[in-house]
């Protein structure tokens, strides 16, 4: 409507203009274009996902003093069977952000799909800006906290780390439902309750790790977790962000030692 | 709702110095409704020995009953006192007995050695998981405003009148903010020579 | 499509069938009290982060300063909790730009009780407590139900250990069950409020799982925001 006189004139022809008005392609009528997900209603309602199909195990993050590292196995489960032996879920982002992501790898690669469209229009702007790791996070709870309020949440859990414009390291996890945190450790799956409490009791009082010790305990971790949950393989890629770029490095192959395993007994 | 909250009440009973103290509230309700504001939940037992039952009311009068059965044939059979700890480990005996088929009561044991005179409290759960603290102990419907109140109000080495003011307190201020505990409260205070009771007059609503 | 078998399966429950239904909420624990008095106001929360036995973060604050005289708390479902505060920031930013002023703690007070009733039929799973300086200059709380219920009061506690603490402020700050004249009672000093605030989180962090590692709390007076940190127990 282009001014507010003429509310009551009737169009001057079936689906045509009303006087003072540009002609109304769509015959009046407005086409509303509703989210996919929810005009997908089927002859049985409207399907969504109920749970992880092909999974993804952990991902182990920590914060040092000059960056972050991110660490994930590389395999991706179908139930119990190690299905894809080769999968990097270590992803860099552009120059100052790594994400890493576990469980459902569908709705991993989908979200990837949506971010490096996000980094494709970033270019396309040409203004020398860059997005920032915290703004990535950000995007993610609301993405994910949009798909939980609609119940048909994506199935992931992922690990955002980078470094600020200002050079200081960032490190948050982002849940299915939009929960979300920052902190010098942070981890999904199995690595939640193994690596985290082994890289808090190696954690010196008011002072970062540097990155030497990041990094060992980035590979005893993820030797712990490959020892232990039975979702990893022993091959593990790390991602390694510092104000001077970012870079996805490995496979790295887990410090495998099983002449333990001949005085097992009992079983 | 839980059968346990169905008929409301709390029981909190304290260690002092030399002395132990446990309260109760009066009211007896169903559901919201009040039907009495003059039932105790604590009974006293042994010279130096009470016993608290909350939950379900008809399970507190059967338990308290079949309770004393056993005490009474324990001292007969015995010819001395029972003290309040094999009188707890009768108790939570008594109740995992009725593993598959609970009282529905959570019982608080406050009392003196007859012969050490040393304090002692405990408390279980429905089906006799024993609990012997060495600061306080809580039960009913208001258990966590009783744990807030307990924490914060109670230090060790208490002497009787003290002990009587903490318990009285925690009690007052933990059921004025449960709708179905309240309506009065009774506090008793044991020492080695001599068993106070105070009635404690409180907010009706 | 229907050639993919699953079509087929109807959306009812079917004997054999798993059909594990998603939950969108999810409790994170965590506490606050806040208290206040003439011409200030003590709110405290706990840097607790947890789900079950998991303790995600501890030094996450729940304490959101939405101006230089309001500050609010929100525990329960931390991703509710996000949309919220970032709702509310929203908000108050809009308002200033329309208004050209800083929202009062009162006009705050409002807004967070109609935000939250927005959601009525799928609510905000938060507990929120929401303290400042009013348009007077006498300190306020303001305490919320999770679909916008709105009380004003001078003390509260909430959270996973509101129940625990609540008692305790109705005794220490609102001397309920005291039998004192009023001319004998203690004076609520800044000093008073901030030691009892303190004192039940150390209370809590003894019986409640959800509450601990560390206290904020922030003393709200006219001339701005003072911080100060508590260490609780760890496990």
């Amino acid at each position: 409507m282009l001014n507010n006189y003429n509310g009551m004139a009737q169009p001057l022809w079936q689906n045509g203009p009303a006087p003072g008005e540009f002609y109304n392609f769509t015959g009046g009528q407005t086409v509303q274009k509703l989210p996919r997900e929810l005009t997908t209603a089927g002859p049985y309602g409207t399907k969504r996902s109920t749970a992880a199909i092909t999974t993804g195990s952990s991902v182990l993050g920590i914060r040092y003093d000059g960056g972050v590292m991110l660490a994930a196995d590389t395999l991706v489960s179908y139930g119990s069977l190690a299905r894809y032996q080769n999968i990097d879920r270590v992803f860099k982002i552009n120059k100052n952000i790594l994400l890493g992501g576990s469980g459902d790898f569908a709705d991993i690669q989908s979200i990837m799909r949506n971010i490096d469209q996000k980094m494709i229009e970033d270019q396309c702007y040409d203004d020398n800006i860059e997005m920032k790791p915290k703004s990535l996070a950000s995007w993610m709870t609301r993405v994910l906290y949009n798909r939980r309020s609609r119940m048909n949440p994506l199935y992931i859990d992922v690990v955002v780390g980078g470094v600020e414009q200002n050079g200081t390291p960032y490190l948050a996890n982002v849940d299915l439902r939009g929960r979300a945190y920052e902190d010098f450790v942070v981890a999904t799956g199995f690595a939640r309750h193994l690596a985290v409490p082994l890289v808090r009791e190696n954690k010196p009082k008011d002072k970062e790790f540097t990155a030497e010790e990041a990094s060992q305990l980035i590979r005893k971790c993820m030797e712990v977790l490959y020892y232990r949950d039975t979702r990893n393989s022993s091959t593990y890629t790390v991602g390694v962000c510092t104000p001077n770029g970012c870079g996805v490095e490995g496979p790295y192959q887990v410090n495998e030692n099983w002449t333990f395993a001949a005085t097992i007994k009992g079983y | 709702m839980s059968i346990l909250a169905y008929n409301g009440g709390c029981v909190v009973a304290m260690r002092g110095k030399d002395c132990v103290a446990i309260a109760t509230d009066h009211r007896f309700g169903v559901q919201a409704q009040t039907i009495s504001t003059d039932f105790k939940k604590v009974f006293h037992i042994a010279p130096r020995m009470f016993l608290g039952l909350t939950g379900l009311q008809t399970d507190i009068l059967t338990v308290r009953d079949r309770l004393m059965f056993r005490k009474n044939l324990y001292e007969t059979r015995e010819s001395r006192e029972m003290a309040p700890k094999p009188f707890s480990a009768m108790l939570s005996s008594f109740l995992y007995e009725h593993r598959f088929g609970p009282y529905f009561i959570e019982p608080v044991v406050a009392g003196l050695d007859p012969k050490t005179l040393k304090p002692f409290i405990c408390n279980m759960d429905l089906i006799g998981c024993p609990n012997e603290p060495d600061d306080f102990v809580v039960a009913g419907t208001c258990a966590e405003q009783l744990y807030g109140m307990c924490e914060t109000l109670w230090r060790p080495d208490l002497d009787p009148d003290q002990l009587f003011e903490v318990i009285a307190q925690s009690m007052m201020n933990a059921f004025d903010r449960d709708a179905m505990s309240g309506w009065g409260a009774t506090v008793y205070v044991i020492e080695k020579d001599k068993i106070t009771e105070r009635s404690l007059k409180t907010r009706m609503d | 499509m229907s050639s993919l078998g699953f079509e087929q399966f109807p959306d009812y429950q079917v004997p054999g069938v798993k059909h594990p239904d998603f939950s969108p909420y999810e409790s994170n624990g965590g506490s606050i009290v806040a208290i206040a008095g003439d011409d200030f106001v003590v709110i405290a929360a706990d840097t607790r982060l947890s789900s079950g036995y998991n303790i995600h973060s501890r030094n996450q604050s729940k304490l959101f300063k939405l101006s230089p005289k309001t500050v609010l708390g929100s525990t329960g479902c931390w991703a509710d909790t996000l949309s919220l505060t970032g709702l509310m920031k929203v908000r108050m930013q809009s308002y200033e730009h329309t208004h050209l002023r800083t929202m009062t703690t009162d006009a705050v007070a409002q807004m967070l009780s109609i935000t939250m009733y927005n959601r009525r039929f799928f609510p905000y799973y938060v507990s929120n407590i929401l303290a400042g300086i009013d348009k007077d200059g006498k300190g306020v709380v303001y305490s919320y139900d999770p679909i916008g219920h709105c009380e004003r009061a001078t003390y509260r506690a909430g959270g996973s250990a509101g129940t625990l603490l609540q008692p305790v402020l109705d005794n220490q700050i609102g001397h309920k069950n005291i039998n004192l004249p009023a001319g004998e009672l203690p004076p609520l000093t800044k000093e008073r409020a901030v030691a009892v605030a303190s004192d039940t989180f150390i209370s809590a962090a003894e019986r409640d799982i959800y509450t601990g590692d560390s206290v904020l709390i922030n003393v709200i007076t006219k001339d701005g925001i003072e911080e100060k940190v508590l260490q609780l127990r760890q496990d």
